[in-house]
């Protein structure tokens, strides 16, 4: 290890580029990941092997019949010798270009995600899906595929300068730990859900009825308990002698970072200020979200799926839960940490922070889009008029915005009352439906103004600065 | 007789613990009623109900870092002052000096963790639907203490006062500032005037409220302190009380009916 | 019993305010005016005291001095001023603004504040601080928010 970091400060010092994609301690550390990753596989090809059932060889190649444990033995047994390339040959890393992201995938991956508008459709088309493939993504050998195909994808990219500089940033490590996480748990979701919905679909009940007696907490419960604690405190041990708590220099009022954060949990509404006035998007929108979470269990009046996984008789529930969730929580963090750079400009993930990078943001207010649209100026108070004497003018500038706000929270709730959710409504009754709507309806808003924003550029549905009231 | 029977067998033992060791079936009820930390617990519970793979323990989780979190905080307040003059540089001195300094990294490290656990609590108990009826009112506190967790991550970023701290805590404080009626740059702030006086301002705002100063400085840094070591845990405390009372009122944990 | 909560409630609200603060003085000298030649914006006051003194025609075509507070209008960063593209860029959201002042791109809701500036007896510039001026509110044009460029 002492002779290797010794290599590695040696072609460093040597190197002329400041941001060099492979070091040696760079391969070396990606040899461990793969043997861990070899690890995993060989665990999951006995597993395999004990489980899963065979498949036949096509006729040129013999066609007998082969366990499928032996795709996987032979995967895992390619990752073993990925591993020790690597671990051998790290100081030279010419022979170890195979296993480097090609720079016309790198470019293809940048095209994707430094695009808010791309981003967003390949994360809400991509969620869309989610539910769609739910059956096939559910299976056990889907989603291991999965993990295996994120983990090396993360391999070969920490081959990159400008990944790992914003992967590796300690406060971002948990970032990239959550999406992995939440990635299973949504994985186990759906396996549990669909073994429930199968057994509906048999007239039988929830597996969770089954094997149910009672037993005692002392030791089931008490012990699983202990082994989580023991768990959870050596992994922040380890975490902690791992990764330094970050300490910048200290605060100082004039000089802005740049790109300037919020804690991570609040990129979603930083990203949401984006396209939402501080009021909307600071003040009112998290209040709604906070009191419209509360209120889930006053609006939700299905009776079914309490206290067990289920997909298909919770459909509308759990779809707009996920979609709130993942795409707008979690893929609006991953927005914020991962691709938002110098001037809040999105950058792809192989791609270098230039801080004079630019991106022309010119928008335009609906009231404008009225008034020069019909050939006319816009409405204006002659100068030095009062408040009194303004607000009038303000107000018939303003008014189509005025109007399409009405028509969106109050009119739109009525019609879809009496059209897709005729049958909320007559189950829910006036008030609870209305709530119900205008949460939803909210929640759209941040999606539609997004949208709005990159197909014509607006920026505000209301424009009142004078009174800092902007919708 | 071995020393681990004396000990057993001693007043002062048995003064503590009120019953055999849980060896057999009467004793494993018995201990659950009689130790204070365990009565949390029923005696016996569904088997699917404590599945990891229902549960997946995020509540649990949660819980223990909450603890964590207040051990180790506790241990760091002995080596930091909120002053503009000593926060920045008693971190450093918990980085550079300190005997085991890494309590704030187990510190800052299992904050983050516990906003992760508390989403997924969250994201498994709407899985499972365990907010229907009987257990609305427990998503509500549920809810408000996600909020709480959220805040206490949120007033401890600025306590290390270096430029990450103090540029989060502007950007996330003057969203205040346009408080509809209650901010200075909010919609409506005009309503609030005595006699052609605006009677919010920049000093007398939901902003100035939060920081106790027109911007963020030592008044900052105190108030954020007494949030974050004091008045939100013992806010979170109290509700993770009513939840935890409330788990066991409503029926238990969640299972089909 | 309600009542007497309320007032509780309200009196501890009012006990969060603090009635003295310590913050510095709001008034400065910035130096002569010839100090500040025309198409310029000066970044020297920018670290102790916030502002940029700007000396400029692009503002409705007259030749002023002014102040601008280096608050973004959007969420208050302290946006950057690129000599190369002639404009001041926050770092937070991406709001621009032109050298005047005047907001052009990103979520800025409004132009950047202009704080009060006046030439003293002694020949210098002073910066007061404690008053501001917004261009959507028709300020700008107040005399106080500006002085004669001509005096460069």
């Amino acid at each position: 290890m002492n002779s290797l970091s010794l290599i590695t400060s040696c072609l460093t010092l040597g190197s002329t580029d400041p941001h060099p994609n492979v070091t040696p301690s760079v391969l070396y550390g990606l040899g461990w990941l793969y043997l861990i990753l070899f690890a995993m596989n060989a665990v999951w090809t006995w597993k395999s092997y004990h489980r899963d059932c065979h498949f036949r060889l096509p006729e040129f190649l013999g066609g007998m019949g082969m366990p499928n444990a032996a795709v996987w033995a032979m995967y895992s047994i390619a990752l073993l010798l990925v591993s020790v390339t690597h671990l051998t040959c790290a100081s030279v890393p010419e022979a170890l270009r195979w296993f480097v992201m090609p720079d016309f995938a790198k470019s293809a991956i940048d095209f994707v995600v430094a695009d808010a508008r791309r981003y967003f459709a390949v994360t809400t088309f991509g969620f869309i899906g989610m539910l769609l493939l739910r059956n096939w993504l559910a299976k056990p050998s889907v989603g291991w595929v999965l993990l295996n195909l994120s983990l090396l994808f993360l391999c070969v990219s920490l081959t990159d300068w400008d990944f790992r500089q914003i992967v590796g940033k300690p406060d971002n490590v948990p970032i990239v730990a959550m999406l992995f996480i939440v990635g299973f748990f949504t994985w186990l979701f759906f396996y549990r859900a669909n073994e429930n919905d199968r057994r509906s679909a048999l007239g039988k009940g929830p597996i969770e009825a089954e094997n149910n007696e009672k037993v005692l907490t002392w030791p089931d419960l008490v012990y699983t308990e202990m082994i989580c604690m023991i768990a959870v405190t050596a992994l922040l041990i380890l975490w902690g002698i791992a990764l330094q708590a970050p300490l910048e220099e200290p605060a100082s009022a004039v000089k802005t970072p740049n790109p300037s954060k919020a804690p991570w949990y609040f990129l979603g509404l930083q990203e949401m200020l984006v396209y939402y006035d501080p009021w909307l998007a600071g003040v009112v929108f998290p209040s709604v979200i906070l009191g419209g979470m509360m209120a889930i269990p006053y609006i939700d009046f299905n009776k079914l799926g309490n206290g067990y996984y289920t997909f298909n008789e919770r459909k509308f529930a759990i779809t707009t839960f996920m979609f709130g969730f993942l795409p707008l929580w979690v893929g609006m963090i991953i927005l914020g940490t991962f691709l938002r750079g110098p001037n809040w400009n999105v950058f792809g993930i192989y791609e270098f922070w230039d801080v004079h990078k630019l991106e022309a943001l010119n928008n335009v207010n609906l009231s404008e889009y009225f008034w020069y649209g019909i050939g006319q100026p816009l409405p204006m108070a002659p100068a030095g008029a009062d408040f009194w004497t303004q607000a009038p003018y303000i107000l018939l500038r303003e008014l189509v915005g005025f109007v399409a706000i009405g028509v969106y929270l109050g009119v739109l709730p009525m019609v879809m009352a009496m059209t897709v959710f005729k049958k909320f409504f007559l189950r829910m009754g006036f008030l609870r439906f209305m709530v119900f709507s205008n949460l939803v309806l909210m929640m759209a808003a941040l999606p539609l103004k997004m949208v709005l924003r990159w197909a014509v550029n607006l920026k505000y549905f209301i424009a009142i600065p004078e009174w800092f009231f902007n919708v | 007789m071995s020393v681990g029977d004396y000990i057993r067998d001693s007043q002062i033992w048995k003064s503590v613990f009120r019953h055999p060791a849980p060896y057999d079936r009467r004793n494993r009820v018995v201990v659950m009623l009689t130790n204070f930390f365990l009565h949390l617990h029923p005696v016996s519970i569904k088997q699917q109900g404590i599945a990891l793979s229902y549960t997946w323990c995020m509540g649990g989780i949660t819980f223990f870092l909450f603890l964590v979190e207040t051990i180790t905080g506790v241990l760091l307040m002995f080596y930091y002052r909120p002053t503009l003059e000593w926060a920045f540089n008693d971190i450093l001195a918990l980085r550079d000096v300190t005997t085991l300094g890494i309590m704030r990294e187990i510190h800052r490290w299992g904050a983050h963790a516990m906003v992760i656990t508390v989403w997924l609590h969250m994201y498994r108990v709407f899985l499972t639907g365990s907010y229907k009826p009987p257990r609305e009112f427990n998503w509500v506190v549920g809810v408000i203490l996600l909020k709480l967790t959220l805040l206490l991550s949120f007033t401890g970023y600025l306590l290390p006062w270096d430029q990450l701290a103090i540029w989060a805590i502007t950007v996330g404080s003057n969203m205040a500032r346009a408080t509809p009626v209650l901010g200075h740059e909010g919609p409506g702030f005009q309503f609030l005037n005595l006699g052609g006086y605006d009677l919010i301002t920049n000093a007398s705002d939901a902003r100035f409220l939060l920081l106790g100063s027109r911007f963020v400085g030592e008044e900052t840094l105190n108030r954020f302190y007494i949030l974050h070591c004091v008045a939100i845990p013992l806010a979170a405390a109290g509700l993770i009380a009513i939840h935890f009372w409330r788990v066991r009122k409503d029926g238990g944990i969640s299972q089909p009916l | 019993m309600a009542a007497t909560s309320l007032i509780w409630l309200l009196d501890l609200a009012r006990f969060m305010f603090p009635n003295v603060l310590v913050e510095p003085p709001t008034k400065f000298k910035i130096g002569p005016a010839s100090d500040y030649p025309l198409g310029g914006v000066s970044t020297k006051w920018l670290a102790a005291r916030g502002v940029w003194i700007v000396h400029t025609d692009q503002y409705k075509g007259r030749n002023l001095i002014y102040a601008l507070a280096s608050v973004c209008t959007h969420l208050g960063c302290t946006p950057n001023w690129l000599e190369g593209e002639q404009k001041y860029k926050c770092p937070c959201h991406g709001s621009g603004f032109y050298i005047n002042g005047v907001n052009f791109e990103g979520p800025a809701p409004r132009p950047l504040e202009r704080l009060g500036i006046k030439l003293a007896s002694d020949g210098q510039l002073e910066v007061d601080k404690s008053v501001k001026f917004q261009e959507e509110m028709g300020q700008w044009e107040d005399s106080n928010s500006f002085v004669d460029g001509a005096l460069a």
